[in-house]
């Protein structure tokens, strides 16, 4: 976190409190920074989310506090206020969310000052911290959520008994997020249960306010969430579970069973969940099976993904796929106690591979180079042919260059549109074998 | 006049250079004219206002595209979240233009709080040096954004420095988002730092050539943009090789060895006035080039105007009429019939300053009715371009907005068939109803006669299905509450 960064595949706080934000229904952005703060970062995921798109108070449609050099030098309370007035009288929302940038944050301006004043005149607005310097976008995904579940929805709410909330899964920097949710979603359901899910489209403000009822927080996230998942289980008496988001039938099937102890449901029901799921999931994977075993498609492989996509994504290539994974490349800057618990989920995959915490596009593409035969005739003891990486559009070129195969599946991810797609669980272990397949089968012509 | 900034160590923001401003409405180009150059644009601001893109950020764009160079982006993480946009869009403008295009190499210092506290200069120098060393660049663009500006770091400090020991020249892009909300600003960013940091002559092929006749084909240096394509070069390429003229295309993807023989051209040649001044005026005081700026070459008389300027200067004045009554004639019979049943749609222009008003006059020469537009920015170098668009089209109401609530409201009110607009304002169009085509692309000429043919073309074919727009617009929802659109769309431009 400390160097400086070669082209890092994430922005700041303020970026991924704004692709969180403007994903979530009901809820408005009010930027207090400098006019391109809102933009740039936005464009972050437009379009290297796979095309994300606006979303409804996205975009050009951000309010921002625009400050200027005068601001700079007098502070910004004022533009900001007047922003908020403004914002409050012309844009339709349930919640407004103050979010800082650097240079406001580096001046002192006061925004929960700001903002008491309309909260006392019983406005909904909220401020949440989000300097650039203190953080990254993940960074930024849990101050959010810290923001608006823990400080301003209240306390001491009544238990709605059979409700799930779903975190973990960072809008735009995970491109899959909406896809995995709604899977995750689908399968709480089937063991009875109601789910939130917050960022798909079937979801509104009321999904949000629920929420403090609920049985149970699952976190698909093993970096990031817990410090706001303890607080609150503290304030909301909710429990809270840190796993893997499972990608395939494999990693699913230990889930839901962990899952229905954690809910106490029926182990007959779970098990007919799994076997229902799996006469489908394997239904369809025994006919694929025969292309991929026809063509000899099994390769060593390496991923390039953020710390929540690492193990399950290595766990399904190396456990369904019958792959070698060499490397997992995580790609978020982490804290030393968030490499260890990275690592742990890691190893507790049975994962075989090299965890590697590296982001440098130079650095990744000269390892998987690395692999490659080298010398006149191409003959040497350790290349590692064939090859296939799974990792972001930067890895696209050097691996047409070391001719190993890839496919996009993480952030900056924008040589794919993503729409419903999501790798977790049995249908997106299907789409994600989908995919593999095709980007093999697209080359023939 | 300008001179002062040249030698400075930071860039000027046109607010302060130029008058410039990014609000305002009235009722035609003379209006705009009045309050603009009288300098009441730099008093006014909004009580609301809409993210948008910053001057860091359109500096970016500007020096991502030059060849063998490396980015330093001092700041905090998040500045640099547009180059995943730029990598691929310049992999794809290298290629077309024959270049080598290679992975964008970039570090973001990735200020933290620590460097907040105590100046961020070490990590920006070791930063400038480990790119030096790991990519083996040609240039180091180091740009400069809000945090280190607000914290004061010496970059030009550090860049001198480090420039001395390192293998690539260091060129410092000085552009903090908070110094201007005029993105035009910018363009000064970058070519400051081309002027204070690379050498400009020297090279092969720099020697002076001046106006007199020249062996062979004389060169002329034409000065690019983002938004203009590599069809849009080839078109001018093509237009001035008709009057014996080898087009020579700066800034954007040059290298440091083009920008050696920048000298070495009879003229310096814009292709859009609120671009260019900076660099020409700059390149006149210093190296004694003539320069012409004759707006942008967009529909007939757009096109025959700028040929004529370029003209004019090398005694080819007669030569460039008739280049342009022969084009005139031959595209006329061919566009014509393009837009037989759309005259009269009602057109609002959106984008940047030049080519709105551009595009309006072509609308009209088409046959169509310019119905107003909304300029990105106003500044003092958009005036001969509003006179020139008083006289064609004196009841022209006029705004200057970037603010999408605003496109929204004037959207809404005056209803127009159709808007020729910016990127980033055709998916909030699309829901709205309105069949909207791209103000500039690059992938699609834009200028001279291929352009206005296009134009008329991708007018018709926007015509030709709106179904897309009506399905969305059933379903759509806006942010803005149901009063809005009832109200001034321009309403919240406020006086200080
Ligand atoms: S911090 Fe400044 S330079 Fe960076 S994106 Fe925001 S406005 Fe632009």
């Amino acid at each position: 976190m400390e160097s400086f960064i070669e082209s890092p595949r994430f922005s700041c706080a303020l970026g991924g409190a704004i692709a969180t934000v403007t994903s979530l229904p009901g809820v408005i952005p009010i930027v207090h920074a400098a006019m391109g703060c809102a933009g740039n970062l936005n464009s972050a995921v437009y379009f290297g989310g796979g095309y994300l798109g606006d979303g409804y108070c996205g975009g050009g449609h951000i309010p921002t506090s625009a400050v200027t050099e005068s601001e700079i030098v007098f502070g910004g309370a004022k533009r900001l206020e007047s922003e908020i007035g403004n914002a409050l009288g012309l844009i339709e929302g349930r919640l407004f969310v103050v979010l800082t940038g650097c240079m406001v944050e580096i001046i002192g301006d006061d925004a929960l000052a700001c903002v008491k004043t309309f909260r006392d005149g019983g406005s909904p607005v909220i401020s949440v911290s989000t300097p650039s310097f203190t953080g990254h976008s993940y960074g930024g995904y849990e101050l959010v959520l810290e923001g608006i579940f823990n400080d301003y929805f209240p306390a001491g709410r009544k238990k709605a008994g059979k409700l799930v909330n779903l975190f973990g899964l960072v809008p735009g920097y995970d491109p899959f997020f909406r896809g995995d949710l709604a899977e995750m979603g689908r399968l709480v359901r089937a063991l009875g249960f109601s789910a939130n899910t917050f960022f798909t489209p079937d979801q509104d403000f009321r999904n949000l306010e629920s929420a403090p009822g609920a049985a149970l927080n699952v976190l698909f996230s093993p970096a990031w969430g817990l410090g706001f998942a303890k607080r609150f289980e503290a304030l909301h008496g909710t429990p809270y579970w840190v796993t893997n988001l499972p990608i395939g039938a494999a990693a699913t099937d230990l889930f839901l069973k962990e899952l229905g102890r954690k809910l106490n449901v029926s182990q007959k029901k779970v098990e007919n969940l799994i076997d229902d799921e799996n006469k489908n999931y394997y239904g369809y994977f025994l006919r694929t099976a025969d292309v991929i075993a026809e063509s000899d498609y099994k390769f060593y492989a390496a991923t390039v993904t953020d710390s929540a996509y690492a193990a399950p994504l290595g766990f399904f290539l190396q456990e369904e796929l019958g792959w070698v994974v060499t490397d997992s490349f995580v790609t978020e800057g982490l804290s030393e106690g968030q490499r260890l618990a990275v690592g742990s989920a890691y190893g507790a995959s049975g994962l075989g591979g090299r965890l590697a915490f590296e982001t440098g596009a130079s650095q990744i593409a000269k390892r998987i180079a690395g692999y490659q035969p080298k010398g006149k005739r191409g003959s040497v003891f350790d290349e590692r042919v064939p090859f296939f990486v799974l990792g972001s559009a930067l890895e696209k070129s050097p691996c047409l260059k070391a001719k190993a195969k890839h496919l996009s599946v993480s952030y900056p991810l924008y040589d794919r549109l993503i729409v419903t797609a999501g790798y977790a669980g049995y249908r997106g272990g299907l789409r994600l074998l989908e995919d593999v397949v095709s980007s093999l089968v697209s080359a023939k012509a | 006049m300008e001179g002062k900034y040249y030698g400075q160590k930071a860039p000027p923001v046109r607010e302060n250079r130029l008058n410039a401003g990014d609000g305002f409405a009235g009722k035609c180009c003379a209006s705009l004219l009045e309050s603009g150059r009288g300098g009441l644009l730099t008093q006014t601001c909004r009580d609301f206002w809409q993210g948008n893109a910053c001057q860091m950020s359109l500096t970016l764009m500007m020096a991502t595209t030059i060849e063998k160079a490396a980015i330093v982006l001092h700041g905090p993480v998040g500045c640099g979240s547009n180059m995943h946009n730029l990598g691929p869009a310049v992999h794809k403008g290298k290629k077309c233009r024959g270049l080598v295009p290679a992975p964008l190499r970039w570090l973001s210092t990735n200020l933290t709080e620590g460097d907040i506290i105590g100046g961020g200069e070490a990590k920006l120098m070791e930063a400038i040096l480990y790119a030096d060393r790991e990519f083996r660049p040609e240039i180091i663009f180091v740009v400069s954004t809000c945090a280190p500006s607000v914290i004061g770091d010496d970059a030009d400090e550090i860049v001198t420095r480090a420039g001395a020991g390192t293998r690539a020249r260091v060129v410092l892009l000085d552009c903090p988002g908070f110094k201007s909300r005029v993105v035009a600003s910018a363009y000064d960013a970058f070519y400051h730092g081309l002027i204070r940091y690379l050498p400009l002559e020297g090279g092969p092929g720099a020697g002076k050539k001046g106006l007199g006749p020249a062996d062979g084909a004389r060169a002329v240096n034409v000065f690019n943009s983002t938004s203009i394509g590599q069809v849009d070069e080839a078109e001018i390429a093509r237009l001035l090789g008709e009057l014996g003229l080898r087009a020579r295309f700066y800034a954007e993807y040059s290298n440091a060895g083009k920008f050696r023989g920048l000298t070495g051209a009879a003229l310096n040649v814009s292709l859009c006035d609120i671009h260019d001044d900076y660099m020409l005026g700059f390149l006149w005081q210093r190296f004694g080039m003539p320069y012409v700026m004759g707006g942008m070459p967009i529909g007939y008389g757009g096109t025959r105007g700028w040929l004529e300027s370029v003209a004019g200067p090398l005694g080819l004045g007669r030569e460039a009429g008739e280049v342009a009554d022969r084009e005139e004639g031959r595209l006329r019979a061919t566009v014509e019939p393009l837009l037989a049943g759309l005259r009269g749609k009602r057109v609002l222009s959106v984008g940047g300053i030049a080519r709105v008003m551009a595009v309006s006059m072509a609308l009209k020469e088409l046959g169509l009715e310019p119905i107003g537009f909304h300029a990105y920015h106003y500044d003092d170098t958009a005036i001969p371009l509003l006179e020139r668009t008083q006289a064609e089209l004196p009841d022209l109401p006029v705004a200057v907005s970037s603010q999408d609530f605003e496109l929204f409201g004037a959207v809404r009110k005056f209803g127009p068939d159709l808007v020729i607009s910016h990127s980033g304002t055709q998916g909030l169009l699309a829901k709205m109803g309105v069949p909207a085509i791209q103000l500039y692309d690059v992938d699609r000429p834009c200028l001279g006669y291929k352009g206005l043919h296009s134009l008329a073309k991708r007018i018709a074919f926007a015509f030709a299905n709106v179904s897309f727009q009506k399905r969305l617009a059933a379903k759509a929802r806006f942010p803005y509450n149901k009063e809005w659109p009832k109200h001034d769309p321009y309403g919240h431009i406020k006086t200080t």
